[in-house]
């Protein structure tokens, strides 16, 4: 039976506090203290726009970390995600704008709206696997940006041109600006949802998903419910990738159909593999390469930049084809003593 | 008796962990040799090895070639027919298909078409289960398939891994009939694995006892079953 | 009824279209066991070499042999350089590398020939077929093309000994080395037919859409459509799925009230998803049986 209690309290747990996660995990617990301690003083020491740029890669983390659970950890191919963070987006606008809702409610409500949507399409996704699976996400991206256009739906959606949403200010007159004070949000629900993620692997239910990816057969005559398992994953999956969305919108200030197409998706899944599959903390790695890589590419050669960022892919796929968790791996293990 | 097949001092890894620390035997021209011992031993990692499916060092010698530099595929070309563990059948192919596959690599037509008459009179069920998905036979009716397939290539040595895997006593028996009569009337070389050494010493000349990756005994099937220690590990009495 | 008999023949000019290319994804497909999402960038690839070999003097069939030549050495290349290395790597990873292959060959083809929409020549004119109001030449082309490949795919897979070959070495490249099968030459070689293949598509597919670099975006993702509906294994239900998509597509866009042409891609796709989920392999793809 999936333990949803265990999701929920992998929840409960981040939010309490990050301290007393299992045991001998010291070591991690003191390269995450030092490295949220580093991001409490970047905004006061970066120029705003970087303190933009690093509140995206933070989202776009949370983006992959959702990709990252339903295909690094539970196995289904995913080419879909850019819905997942359409909706969560859209429904921050449309609550903003037509509802006049505050912003950090627009939070809770995607994250329920975006696990309902990927439930519901992970039910009838059951019977798919790899490539046919690909195909029907891949649908999901090119519907998106059409629906999202559609006329009936204009009067909330904005149509073709899109939403603007107002930038929310500092509350209880805290003495930060508009981007230091949403880089601190995005920081504490980052946080909160990457320790729910890992604690969410680490229990029965986490292990559950990975039976199910690597041994689906076995995994059934051990009474795991895959059907149940694998949909609920989606939720899950979607969820996380629909609270990076919503927050996209808050901190760009902007929504418009053609934002959410295959590509971001594609980059959703060129971060997850550049990252690391099935390795959480590769999302970092895989976020920022997908925001500042392109632009870097620019830099090299406006005509070619597809070309050296492809360049780019094809090395690294080829030096590194387990992302930066194949690198650490090789690193760390060569550092070790090896086992006779 | 000249040797077919020649190794020396044969280590073989997986990854970073050695399967095989240095082991030495022969295969004679027209004999039945078997390599015993028990799960685990190194006896199916003897096979890969020879035919370059693992890493490996050491020295293998077929007649006066060396292997040690060949991929999986030339060996199979230098007429080394290796029945792997699970068969190794082709399940989407038909049987017939998974015949003409054992031949692929030859270019006489006639040959070819002849030894699969010959493959059919040994084993009449694939005749009649010629068109059928090979991954919808039985078992025994895999084994035979694998074997027939690597009879196709006219293979001077054949191995054969657990060829008595899953089968029942009948079939096993049936099968080793067809084993021993490939090797007497054919000539076949054969390397065989086996966990039973009971039916395995029945048909070979000569057999190897594998323990840990070492060879710890060697003599004529006669004198391994005479042997008190062998008897006591590995045939029960 | 006019409207519908002009539908249909909209939809099956198209679906020729989407046949081709879902005929060299099933094609490589079979031969390398994956599905090139590259394929779409590299037709058209294929087809700015023969525009440029055709500005540089040559008669149009020396360039469309030439341009499937140098297609076929090109996917051999790609085979080699880039998913060679790769052959053992998560399927993940592939898929990025293939992503990789795609910006590349999109961008150097905008910055080689620029994004302006060219011209290209149908082989055999397009004027209306023997005086025909619904067919022209070219789609006449396009149909029997089509089908020609079809059946020496067909062939080649069927009663060929490289073609059984192929199909093995992707089946279970263990066992088809073990009876003495080059498997690395069968993918570079199963790489090669499809770029080829592609290059065949491409220049068919140009006349209609005109050449530019983005020219294969939208036929790709109807071409996958179109082979996995038709099962991946299947090259007669590439065919199938490609006349099925086109039809279905102008179908959808005429008939289906409230959302007119801007969901026709968006409903063709469900109601392919929506076949999928009856059928997971395809309406003609083969059903294996695992014995547990």
């Amino acid at each position: 039976m999936v333990d949803l209690s265990e999701i929920a309290s992998g929840f409960r747990h981040a939010s309490g506090g990050i301290v007393g996660v299992g045991r001998g995990r010291n070591r991690q617990v003191a390269i995450a203290i030092e490295t949220i301690a580093i991001l409490a003083i970047l905004p006061f020491v970066l120029h705003p726009f970087f303190v933009f740029q690093v509140t995206m890669v933070l989202i776009y983390a949370i983006a992959i970390i959702g990709l990252n659970l339903l295909t690094g950890f539970n196995g289904q191919l995913s080419l879909g995600h850019a819905a997942f963070y359409a909706i969560g987006a859209y429904t921050a606008a449309i609550m903003m704008n037509s509802f006049g809702v505050s912003y950090f409610w627009t939070l809770p409500a995607a994250a329920v709206i975006c696990f309902m949507f990927g439930f519901l399409f992970g039910l009838p996704a059951l019977r798919l696997d790899g490539v046919y699976l690909a195909l029907a996400t891949f649908a999901l991206s090119v519907a998106t940006p059409q629906i999202l256009k559609i006329h009936i739906f204009e009067q909330w959606t904005g149509g073709v041109q899109g939403l603007v949403i107002a930038k929310p200010d500092a509350p209880l007159g805290l003495p930060l600006t508009q981007d230091q004070w949403l880089y601190f949000f995005t920081l504490a629900v980052t946080i909160i949802m990457y320790v729910a993620a890992t604690n969410l692997i680490r229990t029965r239910t986490g292990r559950a998903m990975m039976a199910i990816r690597d041994n689906p057969l076995a995994a059934r005559s051990m009474g795991i419910n895959n059907p149940i398992y694998k949909a609920v994953t989606f939720g899950v999956s979607g969820l996380y990738t629909g609270i990076a969305g919503t927050l996209g919108a808050i901190v760009v200030q902007f929504v418009a159909p053609d934002s959410f197409t295959i590509y971001l998706s594609v980059a959703f899944l060129v971060g997850l593999v550049v990252g690391g599959v099935g390795w959480l903390p590769g999302a970092f790695f895989g976020a920022a390469f997908i925001l500042f890589v392109p632009n870097v590419a620019e830099h090299f050669s406006q005509g070619l930049s597809g070309a050296v960022y492809g360049l780019m892919l094809i090395v690294i796929m080829l030096v590194m084809p387990g992302g930066f968790a194949g690198a650490v791996r090789i690193v760390s293990s060569f550092l070790k003593k090896p086992s006779v | 008796m000249t040797s077919l097949l020649d190794v020396r001092n044969l280590h073989a890894f997986y990854g970073k962990t050695a399967a095989l620390h240095g082991i030495t035997f022969q295969v004679d021209e027209g004999s039945v040799t078997a390599l015993l011992g028990a799960n685990g031993a190194g006896k199916t990692t003897t096979l890969r090895a020879i035919s370059g499916m693992i890493k490996r060092s050491g020295e293998i010698f077929l007649r006066e070639g060396s292997l040690m530099k060949s991929q999986t595929e030339d060996i199979a070309r230098l007429g080394v027919a290796h029945v792997p563990e699970g068969r190794g059948t082709f399940a989407k192919q038909t049987v017939e298909n998974n015949l003409r596959l054992g031949a692929i690599s030859r270019q006489d037509k006639a040959g070819v078409a002849g030894d699969m008459e010959m493959v059919y009179g040994l084993f009449p069920i694939l005749k009649k289960r010629r068109t059928q998905q090979a991954g919808l036979l039985s078992g025994g009716e895999q084994q035979m398939l694998a074997v027939g397939r690597a009879l196709m290539l006219r293979p001077k040595l054949l191995l054969l891994d657990e060829p008595s895997f899953g089968l029942a006593p009948l079939v096993v028996r049936e099968m080793f009939g067809i084993f021993r009569r490939l090797n007497k009337e054919q000539g076949v070389s054969i390397l065989l694995v086996e966990q039973n050494a009971s039916i395995a010493l029945d048909l070979a000349d000569h057999a190897y006892l594998i323990e840990t990756g070492r060879i710890v005994l060697a003599g004529t099937s006669a004198d391994m079953r005479n042997n008190e220690q062998l008897r006591n590990s590995y045939l029960g009495y | 009824m006019e409207l519908l008999g002009q539908q249909l023949t909209a939809g099956i000019a198209s679906g020729t279209i989407y046949a081709c290319i879902a005929l060299a994804l099933v094609m490589i497909y079979q031969a390398i066991g994956h599905v090139n999402f590259a394929q779409g960038e590299m037709a058209m690839f294929s087809t700015f070499i023969a525009w440029q070999l055709m500005r540089w003097g040559l008669p149009y069939w020396a360039a469309f042999a030439g341009a499937t030549v140098i297609s076929f050495a090109g996917g051999v290349l790609i085979d080699r350089l880039m998913f060679r290395p790769i052959r053992t790597a998560a399927v993940l990873t592939q898929i990025v590398m293939f992503v990789g292959l795609l910006a590349v060959l999109n961008s150097a083809a905008g910055f080689i020939w620029d994004f302006t929409s060219k011209p290209f020549p149908p082989p055999f004119g397009a004027d209306p077929l023997l005086g025909s109001r619904l067919v022209s030449t070219h789609q006449a082309t396009m149909v029997v093309a089509t089908f020609l490949l079809l059946v020496l795919l067909y062939v080649f897979f069927r009663n060929t000994r490289v073609g059984l070959a192929m199909q093995s070495a992707t089946e279970d490249p263990v066992s088809a080395s073990l009876v003495g099968i080059r498997v690395e030459w069968m993918i570079a070689l199963g790489w090669g037919m499809a770029a080829a293949i592609g290059a065949i598509a491409g220049m068919l597919i140009a006349p209609v859409v005109f050449l530019e670099p983005n020219m294969m975006r939208g036929i790709l993702l109807y071409g996958f459509a179109a082979a996995v509906l038709g099962g991946l294994s299947s090259p007669g239900g590439a065919v199938f799925g490609g006349f099925a998509v086109g039809i279905i597509e102008n179908l959808a866009g005429t008939y289906i009230p409230v959302v007119g042409g801007e969901l026709k891609l968006t409903i063709a796709l469900f109601i392919i998803i929506s076949v999928l989920v009856v059928r997971p392999t395809g309406l003609f793809g083969a059903t294996h049986t695992p014995r547990v």
